[in-house]
């Protein structure tokens, strides 16, 4: 019993990870149709920006170092969408999306110039790693807050989509953008929003990701974000809460294998997953919450 | 003149290219400038092979790496000679620590198991458009990456395998190179690629029309895979001992950028992109090392490499996103220029 509630909870924060990145994915893609593959440098730009912060001014709160990360992630993203994304917003999704993956390597490999190939050591508070005891099971703050924060960033976020103008010519953004400029919405102020939105999120997940870590380094954004993106297939992609689902049916299937697989096989437990995610492809190509696409709706 | 004695007459007059600058390094180059020319050609037939997939369809592919490793593997656990393999492959599954085949058996059964693999994977991929299959081709290679990483009995892990015969040189390569850009080429041309091109540029309308865009896909994939996994064994036998880095994203950007900066539409795109892009990396190469230029040493800066290829994918997306050819082919502009001026 207490083995089984370690691992829901388990799947629940892997879950809850993988969709808070693939809902930013999500949200970028429905209003500007780009698949955003810098978004991982998000998570790294925030890394390295409380790794410097720590190491230039060693602030003793961790309540200081932490928004200072989640804020350089937002910035990032909002700069690579002013310098990069801009010139190819209307373009076919094909040149946005390999834009994006050029903006990654370069800044892999700004990392790699500036800082170093070889990861840095982020100390992470105490408390995160602290075990709570709770009855006959105890459990990790880190795992918790992860859920609860998962879970408090998508309500606020549904609550902005539903209930402010802004959250509302997204939404409409995502069926027709063209309609939404001619209601008179500013298409910078929509898509600014949904970088900002998007790096909002991943700063919050670079937390996690970092605290479980305890360092940083070049490359540490791509599988994250890999994984955010097959749970964006998996729950259908462009759809919000196709990518909340899809990030949770991930993080369980991963808990799943992990539990299941066999110690000698274990290396291979990504393999199993995607194969898995394939097979549910071929059944499903749009995703769960995927529409097949009509003519002359976005997409394709 | 009909079409396929046009694009026939296109592909080889394309294909003297690669076969010039073999040809030229052989007679005055030095063994490295030999070196790098092999390379070159090596990548060129991964980027033609690409770009008979992504290309035609439109649908960027980042996983094509894939199948250079799986033929790559497949032709060296084959052909590496039994007495090595007791060393560093003793327990390997399917009695391949008991058979030493020789190099052109091993390198076709390399390459017909990979595109079996292609056919496969093929099946999945077929059917997703765009997004969705892009990001399934990325998902491929980290699955295959990882089993290369952990099937420690057959490709001895994260450790590089040696011991492999080393039978390919020059005259091999660019004789391989110029069968591909010519296949590439008939390919485009012929109606599977006219109709895989239209699909490609809208998927509903081509679909309307009676494509069967899926199946077409599908050819596509398969071609792409074998013509990549021919690219995985001239490796192998061209350095004799491979490791699992050698397929995976060092790999995919160079050739990603070779065909972006080029022109994935056409096959002079792809040759165009290869020669430009290896210049310009061979010289990020030469800084990245640390040189002296005119009695001013350089610092070593890492990353240099990479952060060029970045570049050029953003910059050729933002200027010029259809790359330096753009839709057609070299003699295609040429012809069209001639007939302009005819009036």
């Amino acid at each position: 019993m207490e083995y089984f509630l370690q691992q829901a909870l388990n799947a629940l924060s892997t879950g809850g990870e993988y969709a808070l990145l693939a809902l930013g994915l999500a949200i970028v893609f429905s209003v500007m149709g780009l698949v955003n593959f810098a978004h991982g440098e998000t998570i790294t730009i925030g890394g390295y920006t409380m790794y410097a912060l720590f190491i230039f001014a060693a602030p003793t709160n961790a309540w200081v170092l932490l928004p200072i990360g989640i804020l350089a992630a937002v910035a990032a993203s909002l700069t690579f969408e002013r310098v990069a994304f801009r010139p190819v917003r209307n373009a076919p999704a094909t040149t946005g999306l390999l834009t994006a993956f050029g903006v990654s390597i370069i800044i892999k490999n700004f990392f790699v110039t500036v800082v170093a190939t070889r990861p840095k050591a982020v100390p992470t508070p105490d408390w995160l790693n602290t075990q709570i005891p709770l009855g006959p099971v105890s459990i990790q703050t880190l795992q918790v807050l992860e859920a609860v924060v998962t879970f408090g960033a998508l309500i606020i976020l549904l609550a902005v989509l539903r209930g402010t103008t802004l959250g509302l010519s997204m939404r409409a953004a995502a069926k027709d953008f063209n309609t939404v400029r001619l209601m008179g919405i500013r298409a910078n102020q929509v898509v600014a929003a949904a970088f900002f939105i998007s790096g909002l999120l991943a700063g919050l997940a670079a937390i996690f990701i970092i605290a479980r870590r305890g360092s940083v380094d070049p490359f540490m954004g791509f599988i994250p974000v890999l994984k955010a993106f097959v749970a964006a297939v998996i729950g259908g992609f462009g759809s919000l809460p196709g990518a909340v689902i899809g990030g949770f049916v991930l993080g369980i299937t991963e808990v799943v294998f992990q539990v299941i697989l066999p110690d000698k096989i274990a290396g291979y437990r990504d393999a199993f997953v995607f194969t898995l995610v394939g097979m549910l492809l071929i059944m499903r190509p749009q995703g769960i919450y995927g529409q097949k696409l009509e003519l002359g709706e976005k997409g394709g | 003149m009909n079409t396929l004695l046009r694009s026939l007459v296109g592909g080889i007059g394309l294909a003297l290219i690669p076969v010039l600058i073999g040809v030229f390094v052989m007679l005055i180059g030095e063994t490295a400038q030999v070196r790098t020319v092999n390379f070159f050609l090596i990548n060129l037939i991964i980027v033609l092979g690409l770009q008979v997939s992504m290309g035609n369809s439109n649908i960027a592919n980042l996983g094509h790496v894939t199948f250079m490793g799986i033929a790559a593997y497949g032709a060296a656990v084959l052909s590496i000679p039994i007495t090595i393999k007791a060393t560093i492959l003793p327990d390997a599954p399917f009695g391949v620590s008991e058979v030493q085949l020789g190099v052109v058996q091993a390198a076709l059964i390399g390459i017909a198991v990979s595109t079996c693999f292609a056919f496969l994977t093929g099946l999945v991929l077929s059917r997703q458009s765009g997004i969705a299959a892009t990001i399934i081709t990325l998902a491929l290679i980290v699955v295959v990456h990882t089993v290369f990483i952990n099937w420690n009995e057959l490709t001895r892990g994260a450790r590089a395998l040696y011991g492999i015969p080393i039978k390919t040189n020059i005259v091999w390569l660019m004789a391989v190179a110029a069968i591909a850009v010519v296949i590439a080429r008939l390919f485009r041309d012929s109606t599977l690629g006219v109709q895989l091109r239209a699909s490609g540029e809208d998927f509903l309308a081509a679909a309307a029309m009676g494509v069967n865009v899926t199946r077409l896909r599908l050819v596509a994939w398969v071609l792409s895979g074998a013509i990549i996994s021919v690219a995985g064994v001239m490796y192998t036998f061209l350095i004799g001992s491979i490791s699992p880095k050698s397929f995976y994203f060092e790999t995919v950007f160079l050739t990603l950028a070779m065909l972006i900066l080029g022109g994935m539409r056409s096959v002079s795109g792809a040759v165009i992109g290869a020669v430009v892009v290896t210049i310009g990396f061979e010289f990020m190469r030469y800084l990245e090392s640390a040189p002296e230029i005119v009695g001013f040493q350089l610092p070593q800066i890492f990353g240099l490499t990479g952060f060029f290829l970045g570049t050029i994918i953003v910059l050729s997306m933002a200027l010029r996103p259809d790359g330096i050819v753009g839709n057609d082919e070299l003699d295609e502009m040429l012809q069209n220029r001639v007939r302009d001026r005819q009036g």
